[in-house]
């Protein structure tokens, strides 16, 4: 869990909300061009931010560069000079801004290598991690949240509400760790049959053989992001299908005639679907958030994971370059996303 | 509801067959062929010898290169390695090696040269000095004709023939033109030590392969493979369930966690560790100037040994270390260097004791207060210590806890100051702002080095920078016998004046040992036959400074069966990562499809 | 306050106690926390911080169940049953002070951006959302990382990542409630912005703010947990570094499933009934959602 529940109902109010101080937008382009302003006014934010963020450290950066290497009083100096830490504050600002602008976010400490490299490096990994993960948990919580708000109050309802609220309240780490004794150890007549570390076998086979491979590192890792996060997306669905419920059309799309099932696979879910849609999109950063964890523990070699090492060690360019990209990443998402629910909900593009 | 649990068993049952196909495929590569698999918790920073630092990074590298000299595989002394014989001039300034004919793994003949160019390197370049740069600081001159390498000293230098540099090979290295961003993922990478290693793929493992024309003889198994786990309990389970054959450096929970698994052999010998406090007894810099906000009461040598006899080692070791360590009653250098090692007895033991301490505290004039905490004796100061650890270490944090306990016992508050190891660097090694430090050292075959981090000049200089002290030491009788035991080129002799060093540490205490940890290993029965440890029977298997172990491992050929190994795997894996991708976007798309169809629906 | 007003609120707190009353899940929940917070507040009448020493009155190590405490012992043979009793008490403070941090900032934020109309609310809000979209977890990381170590920086760093949501639900509900026709009415009437934002909007959004800080106290404490596993911890006993202590220590592998099962299902239980009772609450003020 990374966030408290409520955060989901302003969510969807975000995009949906009341349109009172917006002007009115001509066309979607306008629309776009607005939203694209000010997400690269976030974007700068997020820059400067971090500069100012990471200024605050404590002590001589040098010195945290240095590590406990015995380094002469020259060295020292000529490290300074070498990072630009001899300038007055503004102008390692402009090196750091046009740096940043340039895609060069310094070199880490603990690698020796640019820190965009090892990202780039990482990203298909958690791009994978995160990105089944995020399919299976909105998959199973529309699925389960249509059939609980459909029903409501049934059996169904119930169990699949409140499994999913106990599934919220637990930590993420916990369950990570639970599920690898279970599963990855073995308790008792449970055999442990899946790895527990990285993401593929280190004498991987070819061919279809290393999917399976492959898909069989990554059931601990996605189970464990999968059952924190479902709930939110089961609860959102499950609730603004409860308002679509109410609404005349689907009274009208009854005395249609439609079958039950119809009506809801037609012309309920369709529309609930929107804050959901946009929940996808709202939560993507803490998707990623939740990877530091999952990674952390079971080993699997992406941008949770360097950032975690970064921490441990502490290497703070990469902190650094991580923080920002994950940061800016998470803006674009929600951009994205008011754009994509600006196209879709028809009652937005009017207002 | 009936249809939720079919597809329920349908998901369980693609799990088990998914299942069975996993343990059918982790055989298959292995074809016959004899490979261990060890356990790392730490991942290899860089495969390129001029700036890697980590253990494991310079255990994979003592597999793959020769060194002028390798420690002798029983009594740790220095023997031939890439260097056959070797001789000195009389005032121990000019040292001549006779490099043997042996040939990198791509055929071309080790020279000299390559030894030359190593050394060079690293004292012309200030990349490539990242690593090792001390170890040539005391170089004057490095030459090379033919065989003979001849290496001029500035001063004298007994560890001469300790030096930790890998020889690398010339013709493929002289290219590179800037060390500090060349990352050496070349592969197979030219060696010329037992193992070549043939795929790293970073953060998750590195694979070496045999050196079939190693100069004295190709290695008992063919592959050796090194699997990076960040998380310990996951390489334990690793290890019960046969993912990986053997892993060392264990904590000792870990290590007690594979007791009773009939598959595993337990390791359990002497380490090459000391673990050690280091008191701030008036942190000074080079030039003699006072630095740093130590407590004044450290001052007081009487203080120090108060303190040493309260702390109850023996429980320390029975409860931190779980039982798998020694207690200290000598100083720096560890048991398992029985030439080097010192130990106090009798008279000059420093036992636990706390009612001597109270005494020792009473008769110097440090009365308790109403709070029962000590003062100073000009009542100005409350006995009150910061304890400084680094963070995220559970057993440096467990140590805190027991020291607490003790101290409070003879009326002396210890409160625990968490710090990142670079903040912790500095403020115990260069802006002494701490009262009480852990500390400990992995010592080398030669203690040199460890001897040395107590010098006057490791101190920071007069502009508070620099250095390398373990304890803002300075003490001339210290220094004396450290320049004599430089000369001394008498093994015995040499032992003999640096066991005086060590009494000296003790009696004075600017650090106080409390325990030697064990070396803590597992590996599995079934896989590994045979194993010979550095130095041979109790000796450590992983992370000792030579390859003899690894070199010398013995393990069961894996079934036979089908064929071939993963290569290209990144990018598959890449692909995959693609695939995820699609399929993320197309799940929206598929959404947004869904909508028109909706909304179109509902305008019919 | 006058008896009028006094009792008008006594009236109304009755209506929404009889409605609460009807949401099962939340009285449950209430149970649980009303339970968890009174034995916080009376550990200190019972034990002290000395359940949590390491050197005297200890048991076995890793002990089980039944041994010699009732719910075993941790490595170092200290009561897991004490520790739990001790931890719950920096677990909930935790929780309930960065959950008020968060509370404060987003109140005042919100209540602010919703009020004043033209650049001031609207670069209130360019900020909420900027902040809103930063990854809390791994901001809150940073933060703590770069601060050290300390209860302090525990609660700023989960506050300082936690308060735009709440932020931006007030400002929602303070455009709703400034849009009813006795606050025109106030505003001719001479009522300044000061009037007008804490006697009228304040006492309107307040019954939402509860249920948001609910849910909130429950997000901190996870939050907390997963820092201190993460190795950002406030040096004390809490239910967070008990986990990160039975990891730490490899309970798993040496069969002390107590050590690491018990803490996490305290965090669970509570979270859990954090949860339910922001729901409830929710529910109560929003009967959409009943």
């Amino acid at each position: 869990m990374t966030a408290p529940l409520e955060a989901i109902e302003p969510a969807a109010e975000q995009a949906a909300g009341p349109g009172d101080e917006r002007p009115a937008y001509r066309g979607p382009l306008r629309y776009v061009a607005v939203k694209a302003g000010g997400a690269v006014l976030s974007i700068g934010m997020v820059i400067i931010g971090t500069f100012f963020l990471f200024r605050m450290l404590p002590g001589d950066p040098v010195r945290a560069l240095a590590q406990g290497r015995n380094m002469t009083p020259a060295q020292l100096d000529l490290e300074r000079r070498r990072l630009g830490l001899d300038k007055p504050l503004f102008d390692q600002f402009l090196d750091f801004l046009t740096g940043t602008l340039r895609l060069d976010l310094g070199t880490s400490y603990e690698y020796k290598r640019p820190v965009l490299d090892l990202i780039v490096d990482r990203l298909p990994a958690t791009i994978l991690l995160a990105g089944t993960a995020l399919v299976v948990a909105v998959g199973l919580g529309v699925w389960q949240g249509t059939k609980a708000g459909w029903r409501r109050g049934s059996r169904f309802d119930r169990f699949s509400t409140s499994t999913s609220l106990i599934f919220w309240s637990v930590p993420t780490f916990w369950l990570g760790l639970l599920l690898m004794m279970a599963l990855g150890n073995g308790i008792g007549p449970i055999p442990g049959i899946f790895p527990t570390r990285g993401i593929e076998s280190v004498d991987a086979p070819d061919g279809f053989a290393y999917v399976l491979d492959v898909g069989m590192h990554m059931v601990l890792p996605v189970l464990t992001m999968v059952g924190v996060v479902y709930a939110q997306y089961l609860l959102v669905m499950r609730s603004s299908l409860l308002d679509e419920v109410g609404q005349d059309y689907i009274t009208t799309a009854r005395a249609k005639g439609l079958r039950d099932d119809q009506v809801r696979r037609r012309h309920a879910v369709p529309n609930a679907l929107l804050p959901t849609v946009t929940l996808v999109f709202m939560r993507i950063g803490f998707v990623v958030g939740g990877a530091v964890t999952v990674e952390a523990i079971f080993t699997w070699p992406g941008l949770g994971q360097l950032f975690y090492r970064a921490i441990k060690v502490p290497d703070f360019t990469l902190m650094q370059g991580t923080f920002m990209l994950l940061c800016v990443s998470v803006i674009l998402m929600n951009t994205l996303a008011d754009v994509v629910y600006h196209v879709l909900d028809p009652r937005v593009r009017s207002a | 509801m009936k249809k939720w649990l079919a597809r329920l068993s349908a998901l369980s049952v693609a799990l088990v067959i998914a299942g069975q196909g996993q343990m059918a495929l982790a055989q298959e590569p292995a074809a016959g062929k004899k490979i261990v698999r060890v356990g790392a918790t730490q991942a290899v920073d860089s495969m390129n010898p001029f700036l890697a630092v980590r253990l494991i990074s310079t255990s994979v590298h003592r597999w793959m290169f020769g060194y002028l000299t390798v420690p002798d595989s029983k009594t740790l002394k220095p023997s031939p390695d890439l260097a056959e014989s070797w001789t000195s001039s009389p005032d121990g300034l000019t040292w001549t090696f006779k490099i043997r004919q042996a040939k990198w793994s791509d055929g071309k003949p080790v020279t000299a040269d390559d030894a030359a160019w190593t050394f060079n390197k690293i004292m012309t370049d200030e990349a490539a000095k990242t690593a090792n740069g001390p170890a040539v600081e005391n170089f004057e001159s490095v030459t090379a004709a033919g065989q003979d390498l001849t290496i001029k000293l500035k001063a004298p230098q007994a560890s001469m023939l300790e030096n930790p540099i890998p020889i690398m090979p010339k013709h493929v290295w002289e290219g590179v033109t800037d060390i500090a961003k060349f990352e050496a993922e070349q592969y197979p990478a030219v060696s010329s030590g037992p193992f070549i290693a043939t795929e790293h793929k970073k953060d998750q493992y590195v694979k070496l392969k045999a050196n079939p024309d190693y100069w004295r003889g190709k290695p008992k198994i063919d592959e050796l493979q090194v699997i990076f786990y960040d998380n310990p309990a996951a390489a334990i389970i690793g290890l019960k369930k046969g993912d990986i054959d053997l892993i060392g450096r264990l904590a000792p929970s870990d290590f007690q966690a594979l007791a009773g698994d009939a598959n595993i052999e337990q390791w359990n010998k002497q380490g090459r560790r000391a673990a050690y406090l280091q008191i701030n007894h008036g942190a000074t810099t080079t030039d003699d100037k006072p630095v740093g906000d130590g407590h004044p009461a450290l001052k007081d040598p009487k203080v120090r040994t108060a303190l040493h006899h309260a702390i109850d080692k023996a429980k320390l070791v029975a409860e931190v270390q779980n039982g798998l360590a020694k207690p200290a009653d000598g100083s720096i250098v560890p048991p398992m260097y029985t030439d080097f090692f010192w130990e106090a007895a009798g008279e000059e033991k420093i036992s636990y004791d706390p009612a001597v301490a109270n005494k020792i505290l009473e008769e110097a004039g440090y009365k308790k207060g109403a709070d029962g905490v000590r003062t100073m004796p000009d009542g100005k100061k409350k006995l009150e210590f910061r304890f400084s650890i680094h963070t995220d270490t559970p057993v440096e944090d467990k140590l805190a806890e027991y020291l607490t306990g003790f101290f409070k016992e003879i009326g002396i508050t210890l409160t625990t100051n968490r710090l990142d190891s670079s903040k912790f660097t500095e403020e115990t090694g260069v802006t002494g702002l701490f009262d009480i430090a852990i500390s400990g050292w992995s010592v080398n075959p030669d203690p040199e080095e460890v001897l040395a981090t107590h010098l006057c000049s490791r101190r920071p200089n007069a502009a508070g920078e620099g250095g390398g002290t373990e304890s803002f030491y300075c003490n001339p009788d210290f220094e004396k016998l450290y320049q004599e035991q430089l000369k001394e080129l008498d093994r015995p002799k040499r032992a003999e004046i640096i066991k005086q060093m060590q009494k000296k540490l003790y009696t004075d205490a600017p650090v106080i040992a409390i325990y030697y940890p064990n070396d803590l290993e597992g590996y599995r029965k079934g896989t590994i036959t045979s194993v010979t440890s550095i130095p041979e029977g109790d000796g450590i298997i992983y992370g000792g400074s030579s390859y003899w172990p690894f070199y010398t491992l013995d393990a069961k050929a894996t079934a036979a069966g089908g064929s071939g190994s993963g290569a290209g795997g990144s990018n598959t894996g890449l692909i995959i990562g693609i695939v995820a991708a699609v399929v993320v976007v197309g799940g929206v798309g598929f959404f947004l499809v869904r909508r028109r169809k909706g909304v179109a629906d509902e305008r019919e | 306050m006058t008896t009028v007003a006094w009792a008008r609120r006594k009236m109304a707190f009755g209506r929404f106690w009889t409605t609460f009353r009807r949401q099962p899940a939340g009285v449950v929940g209430l149970g649980i926390l009303v339970v968890a917070v009174v034995l916080a507040l009376i550990a200190p009448l019972f034990i002290d911080d000395s359940v949590t020493s390491v050197v005297s009155d200890t048991g076995k190590s890793f002990g089980a169940p039944g041994t010699d405490s009732a719910l075993g012992n941790d490595e170092s043979g200290r009561s897991i049953l004490e520790l739990i009793w001790w931890g719950s008490r920096t677990s909930l403070l935790i929780g309930f002070l960065a959950a008020a941090l968060a509370m404060v900032i987003g109140t005042v934020i919100g209540i602010a951006s919703g009020h004043f109309r033209g650049w001031i609310g609207a670069a209130l809000m360019r900020v909420t959302d900027w902040f809103l979209v930063l990854p809390s977890l791994v901001t809150a990381l940073v933060l703590a990382a770069i601060l050290g170590g300390s209860m302090t920086t525990i609660i700023v760093a989960i506050g300082v990542t936690a308060w735009p949501s709440t932020a931006r639900l007030i400002r929602a509900q303070t455009l709703a409630v400034e849009a009813r026709p006795y606050i025109e009415r106030s505003k001719a009437l001479g009522a300044g912005h000061w009037h007008v934002m804490t006697k009228h909007v304040l006492p309107n959004v307040a019954p939402l703010l509860l249920a948001s800080t609910t849910l909130e106290v429950a997000s901190a404490i996870v939050t907390e947990s997963t820092l201190a596993f993460l190795g950002v911890s406030s040096n004390k006993t809490s239910w967070g570094t008990m986990l990160r202590g039975s990891y730490d220590w490899n309970a798993a592998s040496n069969g002390a499933w107590w050590y690491i099962v018990i803490p996490g299902l305290c965090i669970v239980a509570v979270v859990m009934a954090f949860t339910l009772v922001g729901r409830a609450l929710e529910a109560v003020l929003n009967p959409r959602l009943r």
